[in-house]
């Protein structure tokens, strides 16, 4: 019995330590009116690992959207870059795509990062000292969409493109 | 890149943290019936057992991972992630074929490339299980005389993963280095069936889990439109065979090698498929477990590798996984 009420406040006090919101998922959308309403975006400038200076005004002025994916060349990065390139990317030509490559120190490195996972067709800009990634607060496998008005249409977790693919056909 | 879980579900730092963690399918081990066992996400009594503590740690070694084709990918040049996780477990007789038993791992995820670098920790998913035993005598025998000398020890069970981690569906998490564990429930049916002819034992165990639906409504602690996600099932089957000696004093010495296989199914976001969330990987692992003669305590140390090559896996990191543990078995 002594075991039993151990493991009883062991469970316990586990709980009260452990994130709630794991244990008590909840469906409640908790945006704000300002998270819903538009957020618009500042402007970067970055390089590629073609060392070619790519700026956000710029691609606005001749897209109708540029497309930012964060990767670490993880399992998950991998298929959603994947799937981007086999289902999105030819699909939307009015749209720029970026993969962003936060990880890498440098250009060279970024670029054989590049190449070793088999994306040197897409366009990867460099963000060795994470400005973007800390401007847009993303992390692994976000994805953003910015309007060619300069707004945030979409900032969240790839999952399975669904709602990239919506925001997109809603452009 | 590293979580698994988990799954975590994966990416590597996450992949780190993620899948490891929630996928600590590490096969081990040496004769439960006889002395006990179990691998890091079981813990099963020995027959004549009442209590059992059981301490481990784990150095989970990031080398690549595999991609949705089964191409294995090395993880970028100047990376080291490395996930860590000292696993606590308790096991608890409740009747003469019932016991349960709690595992509780807290975990480092330490992953360093060439332009970023985080250290971070944190509790992983909790597993709670319970086992039927279904034999009454323990059946490890010296000698075959008899058809009976040849009945195996079966035991069935089922556990259910807390996901008392922090996972990327919170706001526990800011973001992927932070996770140690995949937010949802999964409930699994286990089986073991053990049987060993001293020296000689050979075990094969497999799990059937479901994870539950459940709602998410931020990422990362970002308020996002709400959604529904669901993991796919996941199957797991391990095969060991095992070799111990007798040392002085009755002391023994086992060692066992085992191979094993994991599947993730597709999971589901509302009602569409997710596609990128299947996974397979396939593992081999050494052990070698020292038991004292009253197999009061028993030390372990196992290499858990997964191969380094296409086609052993997919969309899952591919690591080497070396543990250290104690179980302490006590009235």
């Amino acid at each position: 019995m002594h075991s039993i009420k151990l493991i009883g406040l062991l469970i316990s006090s586990l709980f009260l330590t452990a994130c709630i919101e794991d244990l008590n998922p909840e469906s409640k959308d908790l945006r704000t009116i300002s998270e819903l309403g538009p957020i618009p975006s500042q402007n970067f400038t970055a390089v590629t690992t073609q060392n070619i200076p790519v700026s956000l005004e710029d691609e606005l002025l001749n897209n109708d959207a540029v497309v930012l994916y964060f990767t670490m060349w993880c399992p998950l990065c991998d298929s959603h870059m994947s799937h981007m390139r086999s289902r999105l990317i030819s699909n939307y030509t009015n749209v720029r795509f970026f993969m962003v490559d936060y990880v890498s120190g440098n250009i060279s490195q970024s670029r054989s990062s590049q190449l070793a996972n088999g994306f040197g067709d897409l366009t990867l800009l460099v963000d060795n000292q994470q400005s973007l990634l800390n401007s847009y607060n993303a992390t692994m496998a976000s994805v953003i969409v910015i309007n060619a008005e300069n707004t945030i249409l979409l900032n969240e977790d790839y999952k399975n493109g669904s709602r990239l693919i919506e925001t997109l056909d809603n452009l | 890149m590293a979580m698994s879980i988990f799954n975590s579900n994966a990416s590597k730092s996450i992949s780190a943290a993620i899948i490891a963690l929630s996928l600590l399918s590490a096969p081990s081990t040496f004769a439960a019936s006889c002395c006990g066992g179990g691998n890091a996400s079981s813990l099963v009594l020995p027959r004549f057992g009442k209590k059992m503590l059981d301490i481990s740690f784990d150095i989970e070694d990031y080398k690549g991972f595999w991609n949705q084709d089964g191409d294995y990918i090395k993880d970028p040049k100047g990376a080291d992630l490395n996930q860590y996780r000292l696993n606590l477990g308790y096991a608890q007789r409740l009747s003469n074929n019932w016991q349960a038993s709690i595992i509780l791992p807290y975990v480092w995820n330490d992953n360093q490339y060439s332009g970023i670098s985080s250290q971070e920790h944190g509790f992983g998913d909790t597993n709670l299980s319970v086992w039927y035993e279904a034999f009454e005598r323990v059946t490890c025998v010296y000698q075959v005389n008899t058809i009976a000398d040849l009945k195996p020890s079966m035991y069935f069970g089922g556990s259910l993963t807390l996901p008392t981690g922090s996972s990327a569906y919170g706001d526990s998490a800011s973001n992927s280095f932070e996770i140690t564990g995949r937010g949802m429930y999964r409930f699994d049916a286990n089986m073991i069936i053990e049987k060993t002819i001293y020296p000689y034992t050979i075990m094969i165990q497999g799990s059937y889990g479901k994870y539950l639906a459940r709602s998410v409504n931020q990422e990362y602690g970002k308020a996002i439109e709400p959604y529904t996600k669901r993991l796919g099932d996941r199957k797991f089957i391990s095969a060991s065979a095992s070799y111990t000696f007798f040392l002085e004093d009755l002391d023994t010495l086992t060692l066992t090698t085992a191979i094993s296989d994991l599947h993730e199914d597709a999971g589901k976001i509302d009602h569409d498929i997710d596609p990128q969330s299947a996974m397979k990987k396939q593992s081999a692992a050494l052990t070698s477990s020292y038991a004292t003669a009253d197999l009061r305590y028993i030390y372990k140390a196992t290499w858990s590798h997964a191969f380094q090559d296409d086609d052993r896996g997919k969309n899952f990191t591919v690591t080497d996984i070396f543990t250290l543990g104690l179980s302490y078995a006590f009235n």
